[in-house]
């Protein structure tokens, strides 16, 4: 300590003298949550312990009820499974789109950013309606299809997975994007360069060096896609239409159309569960990478 | 808190000055009253008819909060006592809810000076009625022929050009059961209604959230749903194709309620407020368009759109109890869902 | 640059670039359509638009007839503004001690900070609102701001914590040795690495707030009207082409915001050269 002090104090100047410690920064946000985060929280996971929708009887039948369904449970699996898929579709077309911007100049680059952003600057609500048209019967690409004669009748793509997962790629894609580009913007180019003077091929230089190195970016994006496409309520009703049925949808109904709170809360925390669990999984992928890469 | 608060009311400011938008807070009159109003065209309609007339007459502003029904009874729920509005606006099945869960102050018919003018029974000790909903099917006709019977709807040309929505709204669980009378089931047996839509689910063209249904219908994804008249004087007002057919059983009618919230801060106001809306010029101006609200004053010369003549053929429209269906939603919702479900 | 083109080489041009190419029409074209919609003539949203006028702007821009937006919109504006300054300065604070921590703790907390993005905001927004109306609050702008920054916060907490992730341990252990505090060595040395994932997550959670629905609806109480409400309302019962038309001035306010960076940073970077 004494050193430490000593050396802050010989370098002078307004600075602060002492490193604060890490559960001093944490503290402000750690505080936060337990005023405004955890007295919800714990409020759903009481009411998720009542039996009835008027909310007397303690009991877990709700639980069981929702556990004991396999219905409930294929459900549950459709939600993580579509978080998955819009995670892979953002990342495989996502990623080639941050190549593409690192290997840009400034002017480019500065243009990729805001087409990156443009999804967000388009409220939810309209983006449905532009999803309507595109996917949509007699939307854009059924016309085009019919036109070139890939087939003989409109495509059913709105309400289908398919076609949720196409909109949910465009709606989340900045997620993944700006935590990937800010990462590999700061990746020193002349890694690339020596790769490639060394004799490697892109592909190489690809998966050996820019790949791992983008790796923090990579997994916060997909770890922010993912918490965002299973929960995404609007877009899933609206552009996935009734006949697929994810948690969020189940949370709603049971919360505002017939009341049922307890199951709403076991539905909702359900959700949280297998959600976090998907993104610990994700989050060990990536420190197991990070790992491999610093030994 | 208060110097909080000033810091991000000078932000505001400076950011309405910058973004160059219009600071617009309302100037307190002698009272208010604030009112939960359903999101879109209610919301405009009340704007533009009831709350001038309400300034006129008694000097007070209307406030208005764009919540849906379920969401009402969801808030009030959750804020049990500290409502954040004066009055809900409700369809009979959140109002049953409402009923059974005490959310709603008792209410005086008579100190509406226009209850009077209502059908009987349309003002009670719950609250007083406010519009009239005429349901029917809705249809494109530029693409299909006008449909007469609800069982129309799972047959073809029909069937592969039918949107489809689920038991959350109201207007949806009454053309369900109805669907599923035509089928032999009753008010309290949907079970037709499944059966038969199991036929014919891979041809009919979708299923869709209600709030979608509208742009969904205009951009021609369907052509064929069940709706009410309002929606559809709305949507053909603003140039989608789109016309209103009753089934050969009788179009479905349903009322729209105002109710004062239980530990409602402004109770007198809210009376005022209420008989505002009743009254026949505002009812008339409600019922032209652009807002095309059914009315419930009998001194209202009904509109030659409107599927009746006088309010009093509204009771040979098909009526339901929702006391009966309320407890039945739950288990439907479930059903539909594990049925329609791929 | 590149010496040779091998078969190797052409297929990742080739692949990447079809790939990179398809993610651009997969982002641009429903904001094309949008754009389009909004610049229609008809009295309804509708694709394609029959003809063009700038009819939907002009109403929106009217202070009487899209009276009721304009208060929306400069309620969400404020509640972003505070939610997200809240989110940014608690979040990057939390990160910078999360993200190069590999105490159990850290980690444990580091998962607990991201669940309110987990959590269903319906059920977050319902929970929210009977927990404050348990102690006594009434729903305002204010609690809605506070609802949002929880909301938000995992989105600054991620980009931080990736970014700082980059940081080059010895870079901070030389900068201590050479005498500098750990308060020079975050302005001086960690900040300026780390700008652009708290930049990047401060304009997904202001862009996050500013579209939030679920939260806003149950906390929301008279006069608090937001936004992204209101517009639900318009697009679902009235088709109102003033919808599409928010998101063209919002679009044009970006690209006028971002030229205006460039200028001053461009200014100031020939200033300091």
């Amino acid at each position: 300590m004494t050193p430490a002090a000593a050396r802050a104090g010989c370098s002078g100047g307004t600075r602060l003298p002492l490193r604060p410690a890490e559960w001093q920064l944490v503290l402000p946000l750690a505080l936060a949550f337990v005023a405004f985060f955890a007295g919800p929280l714990l409020i759903l996971a009481v009411v998720s312990a009542f039996d009835n929708e008027q909310i007397t009887t303690v009991g877990f039948a709700m639980w069981t009820k929702f556990l004991g369904d396999p219905f409930y449970w294929k459900v549950i699996g459709d939600t993580v499974k579509l978080g998955f898929l819009t995670v892979g579709a953002t990342l495989l077309v996502g990623y080639p789109l941050a190549l593409v911007y690192i290997a840009s100049g400034p002017w480019m680059q500065r243009v990729l950013i805001f087409v990156v952003i443009l999804p967000l600057l388009t409220s939810v609500v309209v983006r449905t309606f532009a999803w309507i048209v595109i996917l949509g019967r007699e939307g854009v690409i059924n016309h085009v299809v019919l036109w070139l004669g890939f087939a003989p009748a409109p495509l059913r793509l709105l309400q289908t997975e398919l076609g949720l997962v196409i909109a949910l790629t465009q709606i989340e894609m900045p997620l993944m994007l700006l935590p990937l580009l800010s990462v590999l913007g700061r990746i020193d180019p002349n890694l690339r360069d020596a790769s490639a003077a060394l004799g490697a091929s892109k592909w190489r230089t690809l998966f050996q060096v820019t790949l791992p190195l983008s790796l923090p970016g990579l997994i916060a994006g997909c770890i922010l896609v993912f918490a965002s496409s299973t929960t995404a309520f609007i877009s899933q009703s609206i552009i996935g239409g009734n006949r697929l049925v994810y948690l969020p949808l189940l949370i709603w109904q049971q919360s505002l159309v017939v009341y049922n709170w307890p199951l709403a809360s076991v539905a909702a925390l359900t959700l949280l569960l297998s959600v976090s669990a998907g993104i610990v999984a994700l989050t060990l992928f990536g420190r197991r990478g990070m790992r491999h890469l610093h030994v | 808190m208060a110097p909080h608060s000033i810091g991000r009311r000078a932000f505001t400011i400076g950011a309405a000055a910058a973004s160059g938008l219009a600071l617009t807070r309302p100037a307190w009159a002698k009272g208010s009253v604030t009112s939960a109003i359903y999101p879109g065209s209610w919301d405009e309609a009340y704007r533009g008819i009831v709350a001038p007339a309400l300034k006129r007459a008694h000097d007070i502003d209307l406030e208005m909060q764009p919540l849906f029904a379920v969401d009402q009874i969801a808030k009030a729920k959750a804020a049990r006592g500290a409502p954040t509005f004066d009055v809900f606006v409700l369809d009979p099945g959140p109002r049953v809810t409402g009923i059974n869960d005490g959310l709603f102050e008792t209410f005086d018919p008579t100190k509406l000076g226009n209850a009077g003018k209502l059908p009987a029974g349309l003002a009670d000790d719950k609250g007083t009625t406010v519009a009239a909903q005429v349901v029917g099917i809705g249809y494109n006709p530029k693409k299909l022929p006008a449909p007469r019977a609800w069982t129309d709807l799972f047959k073809e040309p029909f069937v592969s050009r039918l949107g489809l929505t689920g038991f959350q709204t109201t207007f949806g669980t009454v053309s369900i059961i109805e669907i599923a009378k035509a089928f032999g089931g009753s008010e309290t047996n949907v079970e037709p209604f499944f059966t038969e839509i199991k036929k014919v689910l891979p041809q009919i063209a979708g299923i869709g959230a209600p709030a979608g249904m509208p742009g969904l219908f205009q951009q021609g994804q369907f052509d064929v749903m069940y709706t009410n008249t309002q929606t559809v004087g709305t949507l053909r007002g603003r140039g989608v194709d789109i016309e209103f057919a009753s089934p050969e059983s009788g179009a479905i009618a349903f009322f729209t309620t105002m109710h004062l919230a239980k530990g409602a801060a402004e109770p007198a106001n809210a009376y005022k407020y209420l008989d505002t809306v009743i009254g026949k010029d505002v009812q008339e101006a409600l019922m032209k368009a652009p807002y095309f609200l059914v009315p419930v004053n009998r001194d209202v010369p009904l509109d030659p759109s409107l599927p009746m003549k006088s309010l009093d053929e509204m009771s040979k429209f098909v009526r339901h109890d929702w006391s009966k269906i309320n407890p039945l939603r739950a288990s439907w919702i479930e059903r539909f869902n594990k049925e329609v479900a791929k | 640059m590149s010496r040779r083109h091998s078969p190797s080489d052409m297929s990742y041009t080739l692949v990447i670039g079809v790939l990179a190419s398809l993610a651009l029409v997969i982002l641009v074209g429903p904001v094309l359509v949008v754009l389009l919609t909004s610049f229609t003539d008809n009295r309804s949203l509708k694709f394609p638009p029959t003809g063009l006028s700038l009819q939907w702007y002009a109403e929106l821009f009217d202070a009487t007839r899209s009276r009721q937006i304009h208060r929306a919109a400069l309620n969400s504006l404020e509640v972003a503004a505070w939610s997200t300054g809240l989110a940014t300065l608690f979040g990057t604070m939390a990160a910078l001690a999360l993200a190069r921590s590999e105490a159990r703790w850290a980690r444990m907390l580091d998962t607990l900070f991201m669940s309110p993005m987990i959590l269903p905001g319906l059920a977050f927004g319902l929970a929210a609102l009977m927990y404050f109306t348990f102690l006594g609050f009434r729903p305002s702008l204010n609690l809605i701001m506070v609802g949002h920054a929880i909301v938000i916060v995992p989105l600054v907490l991620r980009t931080t914590s990736a970014s700082l992730s980059q940081l080059d341990a010895a870079l901070l252990e030389s900068s201590a040795s050479l005498g500098a505090s750990w308060f020079y060595t975050l302005r001086r040395v960690t900040l300026p690495i780390i700008a652009p994932g708290i930049f990047a997550g401060a304009f997904l959670a202001f862009m996050a707030s500013i579209d939030n629905v679920p939260v806003s609806l149950f906390l929301s109480g008279p006069r608090s009207d937001m936004l992204p409400i209101r517009l639900w309302g318009m697009m679902e019962s009235t088709l109102d082409v003033r919808v599409a038309a928010v998101s063209g001035v919002f679009i044009t306010t970006v690209i006028c915001l971002m030229l205006l960076m460039e200028r001053v940073v461009g200014l100031t970077k020939r200033i300091r050269d």
